[in-house]
């Protein structure tokens, strides 16, 4: 294959592809911007990706019907202290675990392992009981608190600081610094890609959270944005168009966080995934 | 570790600074992970109803042996296995194939892995809703007319949500689609990681293409590839939320997953105990596959 | 940057939370919960807590919506909590499992005798359990047949005037079939196939009460054995099964089946009737369900309110509920969601359900016992879960003995494991 007939034909079959993938999106992007009503009955060719008769009603209903910024702000409230917190407490662990040698360390790094398998729905309901007997309902920090130690970040954090070279912190030790100096003048500054990734894990996986706001939140002030799409998608005839711009509106604030930390999410990705 | 011989004042010192600084994450992981978990186990073996006046009884393994009497639990553990084994299969070739097609400087490639990544920022929630409306039945689905069109004309419309043979297989192209971007991005990272003087050397040798990725990336991507299926496998266990919007398990239990039966038991009819008895189940299962999996891993590692 | 912003978004979220701090009067507000419904519904919710305020000084109503996705684990987890409001609106037949778990307080003493008296036949029926009235509802829902009257005139085949000369199980089949042959795909009933959840109970178990079966032996709530999957129940569900197998039934994921004309009958509730008779006009019929033997019977019951165990004030409680009950207050609820208004004074007042009314069908229904209350059993969770399970199976082409064999040993295991739901008065 001759390397010029080659690349137009590569960019094709990419264009094609990618095409593909991204059809659900296109279709649910055009939903958004066209009447409910035609969402559907244009499904069946082309024109499902045709946003026809361009107009924001959707997009303004869903304003009107919620209060949009409310949740949203609740969510990036929610979601910041969770990753943000949740960087130091599990970098800090991870950093325990990678490079200090303390009595116990082998045993609870295994059982951080084993804590890593168990999905939140199996223990939602004793975890339901032991918060509301806290009276911590419907409140920010029942939202935030239990997620911010996770057992995922800490291995992430910890593969990637045993792969970091020592000559730094040696250098740091013999000039006297302890341990928690050492961290963050050393390896926070070093390990920024790490930091990048666990953030954009974190944010992926906490922004669609619906079971956990659903049983331990009831007023509007502290739901986050999952919740509000319950108003939209549980009273038949249901708005398609609505529900895509809720949708398209939603995704929006993780989209630009992702670009935002792209770069160093993929540097991050190299230097702790491969290390399995 | 080398260093290490004796413990020293200073070292003593610095042991407690490692408890301080792990204590904050492993103290949240004991009160909300660990300390619930257990409680899940211990409520597995009981009578517990939510919000029941009834005493709270002791039954023992009574929970457990229910579940394995119902065939629908037995289904959806065969439901997860199935999933498990062609998603995690199928997902991560086609990741491996993307992130080997885009791993080239070439101009607009970023736009293109942006492009294959953005399925993943999606919640669940919303791809299963979007998802629902693409497998509508009827030639106006737009599934069913895509598959008209590429087959010129000799697809007949299924209605995939509900067709035993079709409702599995239309969650399972619906988690690849959402999940195989996320892969990508790793194996991408790892593909870059690999130091380009193996090629050159590779090159050299006169290896060809197809060699080259046989005998130098994928050894390469070993480790990234391990990664890559033990978190997809645990994700393919967790199956729920696809299935709760898509298929509510049916048609016949053809969609059920553990979990869909957990939290069905737990919070449709209140029957926590065995919703509980369920996810234990569930961790054994995940536990079981992910030391597995360590264990092939460890001895290809050894013979290699 | 980040710093701003997120010193920013904690000034603005405490800023918000403080706020209710100011309003603190000297009354103890009335906490209510209700389902957050449709936008006009909540509309007129919020006017008539906002005249309730305004019209007296003594009792400061606080309303909370909750949306209605999962009403009930949301309703189950406050409980556990504690942290149920004063005065909780549920869906009806929630009602006898709440009574069970001790979070509602009986309202025969708090309500007025002739508010009581006033209610329709059918909310008082949903409403009692263990002899004390627990819920009472502003409305009620009608359930019934849409139909296309041009499509059925078509087939020169009988049209029922009232519930009591309803269509035969066999002449319902033929006026499918007669349809089906007008009809390019031969789809010509929507059954709301699109709805999830409570939906299949509510609409489709009156069948096996109109052939004489039920979902669970009424004389004493302890089995369904023999009733649920007894002959009257399986001929009932046969015949339901039937629809689809001839395939007359559509799968309407868009829900626009009957009013872009692809169907001519559809089976829906009073809440459909603004949209199709903007379409239909005058073509537009309603029908009573389909009579399999024992006459015909419907779905009824809806959202209902009642008084917890949290509430310190029952008197204020009450007060707000008889309010609401007030004929005035019961037309606007029922003017913005289509529902059947819940005193007899209101129904000959309503345009729509009045003697003359185009929905006269459904109050009828209601006053004159062609409506079944679902089971009054705190055991209901487990029915209603049983009995959807059932209708995806028939739906599906599953064996219907096999699925009601199922469901019965599902219920009946759960009353067995709940010792026959006791009632533990001495909670009292």
């Amino acid at each position: 294959m001759s390397r010029s007939a080659g690349v137009p034909l590569f960019y094709l079959s990419l264009l094609l592809l990618g095409l593909l993938f991204i059809s659900p999106i296109g279709f649910m992007l055009a939903g958004s911007l066209k009447p409910d009503a035609r969402v559907l009955v244009e499904a069946g060719d082309w024109r499902v990706f045709w946003p026809a008769g361009l107009s924001l009603d959707n997009y303004l209903d869903v304003f009107a019907r919620v209060d949009f910024v409310r949740y949203l702000l609740n969510s990036l409230f929610i979601n910041g202290m969770i990753v943000g917190v949740g960087l130091l407490v599990n970098s800090l662990a991870g950093y325990a675990f990678a490079r200090l040698q303390w009595r116990g360390r082998e045993l609870l790094f295994g059982l951080v392992l084993a804590v890593m398998i168990i999905p939140l729905e199996a223990i939602a309901v004793p975890l339901f009981y032991m918060v509301s007997l806290a009276g911590w309902r419907d409140t920010y920090l029942v939202q935030i608190l239990p997620f911010i130690a996770n057992a995922f970040s800490i291995y992430l954090f910890y593969t990637y600081f045993i792969g970091m070279p020592r000559e730094l912190e040696e250098a740091a030790r013999i000039d006297g610094a302890g341990p928690l100096r050492t961290f963050f003048t050393i390896i926070v500054p070093n390990a920024k890609p790490v930091f990048a990734s666990v953030a954009i894990l974190t944010f992926l996986t906490q922004w669609g959270a619906f079971l956990w706001p659903l049983m331990v939140t009831s007023s509007e002030a502290v739901r986050p944005l999952p919740l509000a799409i319950a108003t939209f998608h549980s009273l038949p005839p249901l708005q398609w168009g609505d529900i895509f711009a809720f949708g398209v509106m939603m995704v929006a604030p993780i989209l630009v966080v992702f670009l935002l930390f792209q770069r160093w999410f993929v540097r991050g990705v190299v230097a702790t995934g491969i290390k399995g | 570790m080398t260093m290490l011989t004796k413990s020293t004042p200073n070292q003593k010192r610095r042991g407690l600074t490692a408890v301080f600084m792990s204590a904050p994450a492993l103290l949240g992981l004991l009160l909300f992970v660990a300390v619930p978990f257990l409680l899940a186990v211990a409520l597995g073996f009981t009578n517990l109803r939510l919000g029941s006046p009834l005493p709270l009884e002791w039954l023992g393994f009574e929970q457990y042996r229910r579940i394995f009497a119902d065939p629908s639990f037995s289904r959806a553990l065969l439901n997860n296995l199935l999933f498990a084994f062609t998603v995690v299969p199928l997902q991560t070739v086609l990741a491996l194939l993307l992130a080997l097609l885009l791993n080239r400087s070439l101009g607009g490639i970023a736009f293109f892995r942006t492009l294959f990544f953005m399925p993943v920022v999606f919640p669940l929630s919303l791809v299963a809703v979007v998802w629902v409306l693409i497998f509508a039945p009827g030639p106006n689905g737009m599934m069913n007319s895509f598959l008209e069109l590429v087959s010129f004309g000799a697809w007949t419309p299924r209605d995939f949500l509900h067709d035993p043979q079709l409702a599995l297989p239309a969650i399972m192209l619906t988690s690849i689609w959402q999940g195989t971007g996320f892969q990508m991005v790793i194996i991408l990272a790892g593909l870059q990681a690999i130091p380009a003087e193996l090629y050159e050397a590779a090159a050299i040798d006169g290896a060809r293409r197809w060699r080259q990725f046989w005998h130098v990336t994928l050894p390469q991507l070993r480790n990234t590839l391990i990664f890559v299926v033990l978190v997809t496998t645990i994700l393919a266990f967790r199956l729920f939320d696809q299935v709760q919007i898509m298929t509510q398990g049916g048609p016949h239990d053809a969609t059920t997953t553990v979990m869909f039966e957990a939290v069905q038991a737990a919070f449709a009819r209140q029957q926590v105990a065995r919703g509980a008895a369920m996810t234990v189940v569930l961790f054994l299962v995940v536990l079981l596959i992910s030391w597995l999996q360590r264990r092939v891993a460890r001895q290809e590692r050894e013979v290699l | 940057m980040w710093r701003y912003l997120l010193s920013g978004l904690i000034a603005f979220l405490a800023a918000c939370s403080e706020q209710p701090a100011e309003q603190k009067a000297t009354v103890s507000p009335l906490k209510v919960w209700a389902h957050a419904g449709q936008a006009a519904e909540r509309h007129v919710l919020e006017q008539q807590v906002a005249r309730f305020n305004a019209a007296q000084p003594d009792i400061m109503v606080e309303l909370t919506f909750i949306p209605e996705r999962s009403y009930n684990a949301q309703v189950q987890a406050a409980a556990v909590a504690g942290e149920l409001p004063d005065v909780l609106e549920f869906d009806g037949p929630f009602l006898y499992n709440y009574v069970w778990q001790g979070h509602l307080v009986p309202m025969g003493e708090l309500l007025s005798a002739q508010t009581q008296d006033e209610l329709l036949p059918s909310i008082t029926k949903q409403g009692r359990y263990l002899g004390n009235l627990y819920g009472v509802g502003t409305f009620d829902s009608g359930l019934g047949l849409y139909a296309r009257r041009s499509a059925l005139e078509v087939t020169g085949l009988r049209i029922p005037t009232g519930p009591e000369d309803a269509w035969s199980g066999s002449e319902f089949v033929a006026v499918l079939e007669a349809i089906a042959q007008h009809d390019p795909d031969g789809m010509v009933l929507d059954l709301k196939l699109n709805y999830t959840g409570e939906w299949f109970t509510y609409a489709f178990s009156p069948l096996l009460q109109s052939a004489g079966g039920d979902l669970i032996d009424r004389s004493d709530y302890q089995s369904a054995a023999d009733v649920l999957n007894g002959p009257q129940s399986m001929a009932a569900m046969q015949a339901l099964q039937h629809w689809f197998t001839g395939g007359y039934v559509d799968p309407n994921v868009d829900d626009v089946a009957f009013v872009s004309g692809r169907v001519a009958l559809s089976w829906a509730g009073h809440w459909e009737y603004p949209r199709y008779a903007e379409v239909l006009v005058d073509d537009l019929a309603l029908l009573p369900l389909p009579d399999l033997g024992q006459g015909s019977r419907t779905g009824q019951g809806s959202w209902v309110w009642g008084v917890t165990d949290r509430c310190q004030d029952q008197q204020a409680a009450a007060r707000f509920l008889e309010f609401l009950l007030q004929p005035e207050e019961v037309l606007a609820m029922a003017a913005a969601n289509g529902a059947v208004p819940a005193t007899s004074r209101a129904i000959e007042r309503s345009p729509l359900y009045g003697a003359k009314g185009p929905l006269r069908l459904f109050s009828q229904q209601l006053q004159s016992g062609f409506s079944v209350p679902r089971p009054q059993t705190p055991a209901y969770p487990v029915i209603t879960s049983a009995f959807q399970q059932v209708f995806a199976d028939i739906r599906n082409a599953g064996d219907v003995q096999a699925a009601l064999d199922k469901a019965v040993a599902v219920i009946d295991q759960d009353i067995r494991d709940n010792k026959g739901y006791p009632q533990h008065t001495e909670r009292w």
